[in-house]
């Protein structure tokens, strides 16, 4: 094995036990994306360069979602002002730790027992990798498995994302969606953050089609380009302040592009058209290939998207006085 | 015992973050753990992808790798790609559920809201065999 995955393995637990004992929530988060950033990269070192792009785009994503929140709504919290501490002073029942001490115990006695030992030899991994170009296309083996061989597992994945934006909408707070003009966001606006995002955000569009299109060719796919999108139309939320996008129409669409997830491959793999014996087998499977990465991106943009507006544009604590 | 070292950091990380859970006062602490577990999970997978080697598995012709058995396995990590997203949505409706809670009681400490949820609404602190169950909030 190589040492720089163990060396980096070892910072990795390092920065995790930060985590664990940091004392105020900005430090819980800044320490998580040390983490995810570390992740990324033993990924990338594992061979899984697919995972390590998203890791590193969620992490992204993710820290920023805590930041807005504490930003916006817990830092003025009763006695959370100034002062944010994880710990509470309150002595804890010793009785407490007792079912999460034996759930440990029987968790190590099931890893010491039963851990796979030595090398793991699976059949599926020699035939998927030997027949992938042959049964779906492309030249990369991890989009070819979640495109072709196991598509069920993106259809339900692509649903529990439908499901997630439809649970963040009805338990968010207002029922009527009042946009904010951004003047209640804290967050500083700078002159220099605006004329640099006006730089980047063409090149991350670019960067964002070059994934969806490369997708079954190499490292990306439309997991990656939705990301790469989203965080075009985060920027704009943040760094520019505008709030102009339509939120029905992007809620109507995700429902569309769901539907035609589930239809492309129903038409594409249950009727038989990418096993045919022809010549131009090949290029049916790339224009699903295409398609498919292409309908991903879109829900991944379109779900991101809702929930970043629920969070950063719509969601407000109420002021003085107001009543919920 | 001889374990890969691939398999030991992640279970390690995996009990660190239960720790964590369990002990955390914050809620927003307690959502990271659970990322975090979710994130040593994982790794555990891509470490059993990754004993044959490190190559990914991205490549015009089999024939012309010197090595094909150091190929990376390409299932596990077609699955974690898919568990990456699906624990963005999990997250999603943490921080979600998290702001209602907040909204009503303005605070993200688990043992003050608890008191603030038995004082409000008459919950009784529900004792579930030396387990305080804090689900009653």
């Amino acid at each position: 094995m190589n040492n720089l995955i163990i060396v980096l393995l070892v910072f990795w637990i390092i920065s995790s036990i930060w985590c664990v004992f940091a004392q105020k929530t900005y430090r819980v988060i800044i320490f998580f994306g040390v983490f995810s950033l570390l992740t990324a990269a033993i990924y990338l070192f594992l061979g899984a360069p697919d995972v390590a792009m998203a890791e590193a785009g969620i992490s992204a994503f993710t820290t920023i979602f805590f930041i807005v929140c504490v930003e916006k709504y817990y830092s003025r919290g009763e006695g959370l002002k100034h002062e944010m501490a994880t710990k509470t002073n309150k002595p804890r029942k010793i009785t407490r730790y007792i079912f999460p001490f034996i759930f440990c115990v029987a968790l190590l006695v099931l890893f010491l027992n039963f851990a796979p030992t030595g090398y793991v030899v699976t059949e599926l991994r020699d035939q998927y990798l030997q027949m992938f170009m042959h049964d779906v296309g492309g030249l990369n083996a991890v989009t070819a498995i979640y495109l072709g061989y196991r598509v069920y597992d993106t259809l339900f994945e692509a649903l529990l994302l439908v499901v997630a934006v439809v649970a963040v909408i009805h338990l968010s707070w207002y029922e009527k969606t009042a946009v904010s003009d951004g003047k209640h966001s804290e967050m500083e606006r700078s002159r220099m953050a605006k004329f640099t995002m006006r730089i980047i955000c063409p090149i991350i569009l670019l960067f964002g089609t070059y994934l969806v299109l490369n997708g079954h060719i190499s490292a990306g796919g439309g997991f990656l380009g939705g990301l790469a999108f989203a965080s075009f139309i985060i920027c704009r939320f943040l760094v520019l302040g505008i709030y102009d996008l339509p939120i029905e129409k992007a809620i109507r669409m995700e429902e569309i592009v769901f539907i035609n997830i589930v239809i492309l491959p129903i038409l594409a793999i249950f009727t038989g058209i990418m096993y045919l014996a022809w010549d131009a087998t090949e290029i049916f499977q790339n224009i699903y290939l295409i398609a498919m990465s292409g309908l991903i991106g879109m829900k991944v943009t379109l779900g991101f998207f809702v929930l970043f507006y629920r969070y950063i544009a719509i969601e407000r604590l109420p002021e003085e006085g107001e009543g919920e | 015992m001889d374990f890969h070292i691939l398999d030991i950091f992640p279970v390690l990380l995996f009990f660190i973050s239960f720790f964590g859970i369990i002990t955390s006062g914050n809620i927003v602490k307690s959502i990271v753990m659970v990322i975090i577990m979710q994130t040593s999970v994982i790794m555990f997978w891509l470490g059993v992808g990754a004993r044959f080697g490190t190559t990914p598995p991205i490549f015009e012709d089999i024939t012309e790798i010197a090595d094909p058995n150091a190929i990376a396995d390409p299932l596990p990590q077609a699955l974690m790609l898919t568990a990456i997203i699906i624990g963005v949505a999990v997250t999603a409706i943490n921080i979600t559920m998290l702001n209602a809670l907040f909204r009503k009681y303005k605070t993200v400490e688990w043992d003050t809201m608890q008191e603030l949820a038995v004082k409000d609404e008459g919950l009784e602190v529900q004792d579930l065999g030396g387990v305080t169950s804090e689900s009653t909030i």
